[in-house]
């Protein structure tokens, strides 16, 4: 790991590169954006803290608002992260199925409200087992799968037994339905609508089925960040899991709302022709999965291909020079995040803070 | 910072946590004592690329198997600054190093080791040159050749005569030798151009990743990069049958939606998917129908023999496994099925 803390006050064209930095704008921006949608809505933001990895950023969401306080982790061992940076409520919107794993959530239990997401009898079977003898009681959901082909139930029946199950077990409580989708091809407003409304009503159709067997859903738990506005007033939804909108990435242009605040700073370390230009930033430390290349941020500058620990970059009219710094927009966000130990915040180029990323490399 | 379960030594492999860089430590020694078995009696040695486990303790195994030139090679100053810590005292950083900042930490190193960088042009070679005078110390320098794909170098002999020049000139700089991209007949000709002017050049080293073999049976070549095959990955097991993957990612079955198909704990995020998708060792016929940042999603061929339920291991082999380990704060070491060690990776995210 990399301990990387500049000095409070410095230009960013004296910090050593590669450097992750958050525009501080930008992401007040964003979290402004998400306060204003969901400001008098009864559906609130529970924001998906695999993104940012960092309690803090989790809180100054909560401090601009729309939330109900509560976030997302993809794993257990991020929400021990947010247990230990002072939020309490959490859904982790996926299963855990070994029995370490879940007495560690049976340990986090006792600290606060944990939710988990089950798609098998089975698995709330062994949930209920340790949860009653640990003396806890877990709040479980039943994931539904709405197009994503991944894990939840594939029908409304299936649901309605899973929640017989959690109703009729000690150490578990049924709360409610979760449905995790992604957007398609058509990423207008009317497109985002008919794709949200589409999967999240399969979902729904879950909640239904289940209520009319006689148990109460208090939570729906769904939509992420293409859909953050158009999920917020669909009857029946309570929360909306964006995590994306925080730092923002190229993937998500569509929302001219949002702007991107994670960035990643390099250098020019080689000039082999006026219109070519070697940058320090590579594949290792930008996260580019095939077919998401990086953006460069600025006007006539191209990015020509990237490698372990370097870019290529084409200019057109030779405006780069080695020792100039430059900045690359993330084709993912989350990824990104995920290679760095620090967050270099600035705000008009110069650094304010420095913050850990303590959630990076949690994937126990 | 990972945050896996540390359970105790003797941990039958399976009980481990999960999803997380399993290393067999037998298949590692193997591995490692095959590459130095090739070096050891050619004049042509080994100088062992880490940065592709970012291991200390690894780097440490193959300088002790022999066939090597007692150093290492890195790609960047701070992957530099932890292997030094750990003990080795000669270190090449295959890369360039030219702001002021990185420069006055490459002087720093030089005090602590002997550090050699690559150059491909004068203003750098300047640069390097005053500040190691004000510093009083000499950084060795080793002269990039283009490999003509656009990436940094020297472009012709004539250029690199004038670098070697330079260098030679230069007060607190001493020429270490030559290196460069894939054309190999490329450095070789321009370092015989540079002797041809009367400057020795004492090393080649030439990157040996794509086939160790051939260079390392080339007759001026000095030095041979290779790192990827301790560990080995997906992508290269086909290429180097003589290796055999030890570094794997063991992860949990955690749904099981429908015949055939399952969901496990790990992901692009702890498996790596830069440069294609990782192979699964222990399902028939299977296939990664894709893999979200936590989730694998793996058809296979189910059957009364081949039923894998919720908190079974999967076994899953990096397509690359430099990618791999960057994202990993451990390695848990096992032998014969069992947890034998767990070391730490202090490499990962050194991209300074």
């Amino acid at each position: 790991m990399d301990a990387y803390i500049p000095q409070v006050g410095t230009h960013i064209s004296d910090l050593e590169t590669p450097c992750l930095i958050v525009e501080l704008d930008a992401l007040e921006n964003n979290f402004k954006v998400v306060a204003e949608t969901y400001k008098n809505t009864n559906c609130k933001m529970r924001e998906h803290t695999k993104n940012t990895k960092s309690p803090l950023l989790a809180k100054l969401q909560m401090s601009f608002g729309g939330t109900n306080e509560g976030v997302c982790t993809a794993k257990v061992a991020e929400a021990e992260i947010m247990v230990q940076g002072g939020v309490t409520d959490i859904l982790i919107p996926n299963q855990v199925v070994t029995l370490d794993k879940i007495e560690r959530v049976c340990a986090l239990a006792k600290q606060g409200d944990l939710k988990l997401c089950v798609d098998s009898i089975q698995n709330v079977e062994t949930i209920s087992q340790v949860a009653s003898k640990e003396g806890v009681q877990i709040g479980l959901l039943i994931e539904v799968d709405t197009a994503m082909g991944r894990a939840g139930v594939r029908s409304p029946d299936q649901g309605v037994s899973i929640a017989k199950a959690i109703d009729q077990l000690d150490g578990v409580s049924f709360r409610g339905v979760m449905s995790h989708q992604n957007v398609e091809e058509d990423k207008t407003p009317e497109g985002r609508y008919l794709r949200a409304k589409e999967t999240i009503d399969i979902c729904l159709a879950v909640k239904d089925a289940i209520e009319a067997a006689g148990y109460p859903v208090e939570i729906v738990s769904t939509g992420e960040t293409f859909c953050y506005d158009i999920a917020a007033n669909i009857p029946g939804v309570t929360e909306v899991e964006g995590g994306s909108y925080a730092l923002m990435s190229t993937s998500y242009s569509y929302l001219t709302e949002f702007q991107i605040a994670g960035k990643v700073l390099g250098t020019v370390v080689s000039k082999p022709t006026p219109q070519t230009a070697i940058g320090d930033i590579g594949s290792l430390s930008l996260a580019a999965p095939a077919g998401i290349i990086p953006t460069f941020d600025g006007d006539d500058v191209q990015v020509d291909s990237i490698h372990d620990d370097h870019i290529v970059l084409r200019t057109k009219d030779n405006n780069l020079n080695v020792g100039d710094h430059f900045k690359l927009l993330p084709g993912h966000q989350d990824m990104l995040v995920n290679r760095w130990d620090k967050y270099v915040a600035v705000r008009n180029d110069i650094v304010e803070e420095v913050w850990d990323i303590p959630g990076r490399g949690c994937y126990h | 910072m990972e945050r896996p379960i540390i359970k105790p030594i003797g941990t039958p492999t399976e009980e481990l946590d999960t999803p997380s860089l399993i290393v067999d430590g037998d298949v590692l020694n193997e591995n490692i004592e095959t590459m130095a078995s090739f070096f050891r009696d050619r004049p042509q040695k080994l100088r062992p690329l880490v940065s592709s486990h970012r291991s200390p303790t690894i780097a440490h195994k193959q300088i002790r198997a022999g066939g090597t030139v007692e150093g290492i090679a890195v790609t960047t100053l701070s992957q530099a600054e932890v292997f030094i810590a750990s003990g080795f005292t000669d270190v090449y950083i295959a890369n360039l190093v030219v702001t002021k900042a990185k420069i006055a930490r490459l002087c720093a190193l030089t005090k602590q080791a002997t550090v050699t960088v690559a150059v491909d042009s004068h203003a750098n070679v300047n640069d390097l040159n005053d500040d190691a005078a004000r510093k009083d110390t000499t950084i060795r320098v080793i002269i990039y050749v283009s490999a003509g794909d656009g990436l940094f170098g020297v472009d012709s002999d004539q250029e690199a005569v004038d670098l070697a020049s330079t260098i030679t000139n230069a007060s607190n700089l001493e020429l270490a030798g030559i290196t460069g991209g894939e054309a190999v007949n490329d450095i070789l000709g321009a370092k015989r151009t540079i002797e041809a002017a009367g400057i020795p050049v004492y090393s080649v080293t030439i990157n040996g990743e794509a086939d160790y073999k051939q260079v390392g049976m080339m007759e001026d070549v000095t030095e041979v990069l290779a790192g990827s095959y301790a560990l080995m990955d997906h992508s290269r097991r086909e290429l180097f049958p003589e290796f055999k993957c030890a570094g794997r990612i063991m992860s949990t079955v955690t749904s099981r939606p429908e015949a055939g198909y399952m969901i496990t704990d790990a992901g692009q995020k702890s498996i790596g998917a830069d440069t294609g998708f990782p192979s699964i060792d222990n399902l028939p016929e299977s296939s990664v129908k894709g893999l979200s940042a936590e989730h694998g999603s793996i058809y296979f061929s189910q059957s009364k023999h081949c039923n894998p339920q919720l908190g079974d291991k999967v076994w899953c082999t990096p397509h690359d496994i430099a990618t791999c380990v960057n994202l990993h704060d451990y390695m848990f070491i096992v032998s014969d099925g069992t947890l034998e060690a767990i070391w730490d990776v202090p490499a990962r995210g050194r991209y300074r």
